[in-house]
């Protein structure tokens, strides 16, 4: 009883504080922890994001990105765990590679340990295949690999990303078997593909859109086409079932008073529909597809799930 | 094309762009004469900023630090044998020896003119030549970047020193240095007990201030304190009166170019190779080898020329392809980014005006070298030769925390350094030789990675290393780099006999 009375005044004291921050919120510069260099993909996306999340939080916000490069992203997020749940500092958060350190790695942090904001990138995965192969559609790919079953080299950026964990997907769902090769990096793997010293690839859209006319791009792993690459076909469209994709967004500590989580989700979902945003992500080839609060975290646990049955049944080191 | 790079001249060359290409090269020219800082981290701290400029004003900037640092390093280099910069190192081999007899003024003249240069060559090998380089990228798989590796390390024997068993030793302790991190190809965390810090290797320029830079602080601090010998150790005369004694570098400077330009569009090698190699090649070219490592002006000019000709070069596969050549090419690919220039075969269609006018960025970069560089740059610096020693070691060791804290914003890369730093007094005052660790924690990460890979897209079949003729060609040159040598002594010692 004591108990319960002591957790209520510490409820009403809590929000009263908050209700307070509701007023000021940003009072003071918010931090934003992006966990790579300065010029990456997720920087980008953050620094493009950001002033727009600044117009509609309002109150003369400021949003002061801090680069804490390492370890795939893992020294920046886990800093963002730990941080005060105050909402001045905030995080970018990449999926599935954030939650697959938490399975091949030991992580000091866990789902729980986010607020989940806003998810603002969506980059679909896509097989592509060197012109020497021959290979133009996901039917002649697969016939191939049921053929000669570890016959066809795959490269990709790195094992335990979105397209390692995208092709054990692939696999299971057409009952075929590749050669995986991890490369340092995605441009690697797609050069390598160029050259044709490696028969096929999983890379994301973003990343052949520029490379249409020198690589067979067999299908996009999305429910519709990609503005990025309008004349490729979906695997669905082709007979597979087969989405994955890699997300970048934002996260906030976990435990943020509840109006305060409020006002940012707020500024994030009205950033993520601001055409001017649009217009500067499609420039940076990040292409565009925002989950919001509840949705992104719903998206995170899909993705873990995923992550872990791959990692159960197949780990990698 | 040819159009298109005419057309894109008149943008670059209004005041905004030019102006920018103007402080890139005197920022750049500080940034690596300050051991520490080096290009990349210039270029990296600038990305942020250029969201706001124009592209042209913001990548003006880049190409000129770029250029600008990698003279710059050669300037503590020559004066004090600390390399600003990792490509700086094999000039030190001959500048600094230069600089003990009085001509630390004509080793930095040679250094500017060189750098200049290798910059022009590599930028003209950049405008006319991308399209058609950026194809021999494409034939270079896993299985050739092996040999590519195994080759430079081979063709750099001569860096072991007097006592090869010593040059050994520092050479596997690089290559355990490049074992540190994260595995290549499964991502196992090796040596890394438990820090987050060391699961992407540990960075060259930690590596690198540390061993080079502290042994000398070190000896600075050592000295009694003697201002009235290191005011007069730099004597300059007009650059006018000092470049026909360069002439006779011709052929240096055409074969160290071609050896930049050549490794600055294989990817990862970068400067400190192109300048080792292109020294090595210089040196067993000469009439008097024996002179080299004693102030020979010619290694100068090797080194130089050669880590100068490997900037815009690097490009080319980083521009054609998205695979930058250098650590630097990557930032500035970011750098690309952010204005929404997404490398690959579309840019140069979409965006002609930007990518060829950064070209000719590149190239005015490289002409101003040798105003900027040759008489104000280097006479402010040598100037600082005139501060009290203690003075000058305490500056250095300021600018070599601020340099390493700033790669990642984080104190162990500091403490990471200091460690670095003992080891490398060590080394020195036992007679270790340093550069053959620098290579060692370059190629041989380099070597492994790309070992692994050819073995399994092999599926383990030890074949697939000689599997096609690139392959081959290159083990048969690093057989002869190897062999060469030593039937040449066997024919002089013949030779010798008969007589």
């Amino acid at each position: 009883m004591f108990n319960y009375k002591k957790k209520a005044a510490l409820m009403s004291a809590l929000l009263f504080a908050s209700g307070a921050a509701l007023a000021d919120y940003p009072e003071k510069p918010i931090t934003l922890i992006v966990g790579f260099s300065a010029g990456g993909g997720t920087d980008v996306m953050a620094r493009n994001v950001a002033p727009f999340v600044e117009k509609y939080l309002g109150n003369d916000a400021s949003i002061v990105v801090k680069n804490m490069p390492g370890a795939s992203g893992q020294i920046g997020i886990t800093e963002v765990a730990h941080s005060d749940p105050d909402g001045y500092t905030l995080g970018t958060y990449n999926l599935p590679g954030m939650m697959a350190r938490t399975l091949d790695r030991e992580a000091k942090y866990s789902a729980d340990s986010f607020t989940f904001l806003a998810n603002i990138v969506s980059d679909p995965n896509v097989i592509v295949t060197s012109k020497k192969t021959g290979i133009t559609s996901v039917k002649e790919l697969i016939d191939a690999a049921q053929k000669a079953p570890g016959s066809i080299t795959v490269g990709m950026s790195s094992l335990g990303g979105d397209d390692h964990l995208g092709l054990t997907k692939f696999q299971s769902l057409t009952d075929t078997k590749f050669t995986i090769i991890p490369f340092k990096g995605s441009s690697a793997a797609r050069t390598a593909i160029l050259g044709g010293h490696v028969a096929a690839g999983v890379l994301n859209v973003s990343e052949v859109a520029a490379f249409k006319d020198e690589l067979n791009v067999i299908g996009v792993a999305k429910a519709t086409r990609s503005e990025f690459a309008p004349n490729v076909k979906t695997f669905k469209e082709q007979g597979v079932e087969f989405y994955n994709g890699a997300l970048r967004g934002f996260v906030a500590p976990a435990g943020l008073p509840a109006d305060v989580e409020l006002k940012l989700l707020e500024a994030f979902s009205k950033a993520a529909s601001d055409p001017e945003m649009l217009a500067k992500m499609k420039a940076t080839a990040n292409p565009v597809e925002a989950s919001i609060g509840l949705d992104f975290k719903n998206l995170n646990n899909e993705l873990y799930d995923l992550a872990k049955q791959a990692w159960e049944t197949t780990p990698w080191k | 094309m040819y159009m298109d790079l005419i057309s894109a001249l008149p943008s670059v060359l209004s005041f905004d762009n030019f102006f920018a290409i103007v402080i890139g090269v005197l920022s750049g020219i500080a940034v690596g004469a300050m051991p520490g800082l080096s290009a990349t981290m210039a270029i990296s701290v600038l990305v942020p900023f250029t969201f706001g400029l124009d592209p042209l004003v913001a990548l003006g900037l880049m190409a000129g630090i770029y250029n600008g640092a990698m003279y710059g390093g050669a300037i503590p280099a020559v004066l004090l044998r600390i390399p600003g910069t990792p490509a700086a190192v094999a000039t030190s081999f001959d500048g600094y020896p230069m600089a003990q007899s009085g001509r630390g003024g004509f080793a930095l003249q040679v250094a500017v003119v060189s750098s200049a240069i290798g910059g022009i060559a590599s930028a003209l090998a950049l405008m006319l030549l991308a399209p058609p380089l950026a194809k021999v990228t494409l034939l270079f798989g896993p299985a050739e970047v092996f040999w590519i590796a195994v080759f430079g390390l081979c063709s750099i024997i001569f860096l072991l020193g007097e006592s090869p068993i010593k040059g050994l030793i520092s050479a596997c302790f690089g290559i355990f240095v490049s074992m540190v991190g994260a595995d290549p190809i499964t991502s196992e965390d090796r040596f890394t007990f438990g820090q987050l810090e060391l699961l992407d290797g540990i960075n060259m320029v930690i590596l690198l201030v540390g061993l080079y830079a502290m042994p000398p602080v070190i000896d600075l601090l050592e000295q009694p304190l003697d201002t009235k010998e290191a005011g007069k150790a730099l004597k300059t005369e007009s650059l006018l009166r000092s470049f026909p004694r360069m002439f006779h570098f011709w052929k240096t400077w055409l074969r160290s170019s071609l050896i930049g330009i050549w490794i600055g569009i294989l990817p990862g090698a970068g400067g400190s190779m192109a300048a080792f190699m292109s020294y090595n090649e210089a040196r067993r070219a000469s009439s008097n080898p024996d002179e080299w490592g004693k102030g020979e002006p010619e290694g100068v000019a090797a080194s130089e020329t050669a880590n100068n000709a490997d900037t815009a070069s690097a490009l080319i596969p980083a521009l054609t392809l998205g695979i930058p050549g250098t650590a630097v090419a990557a930032v500035m690919l970011g750098g690309l980014l952010v204005h929404g220039l997404q490398p690959g075969p579309m840019l140069f269609r979409d965006n002609p005006d930007i990518v060829f006018g950064f070209m000719w960025q590149f190239l005015f970069g490289a002409i101003l070298l040798i105003f900027l560089g040759g008489s104000l740059a280097t006479n402010s610096f040598a100037h600082l030769l005139k501060l009290p020693r203690p003075v000058l070691g305490a500056i250095i060791i300021v600018l070599m925390f601020i340099g390493v804290y700033s790669i990642n914003g984080r104190m162990f890369d500091v403490y990471l350094m200091l460690g670095f730093g003992l080891i490398g007094y060590v080394m020195d005052k036992f007679k270790f030789p340093l550069p053959p660790v620098v290579l060692g924690l370059i190629l041989g990460g380099f070597a492994e990675e790309n070992l692994r890979l050819t073995l399994l897209i092999g599926q383990g079949q030890w074949s697939s290393l000689f599997a096609n003729t690139t392959s081959l060609v290159l083990v048969a040159m690093t057989i002869a780099v190897v062999v060469g040598p030593m039937i040449k002594r066997r024919v002089v010692k013949a030779r010798k006999s008969e007589s």
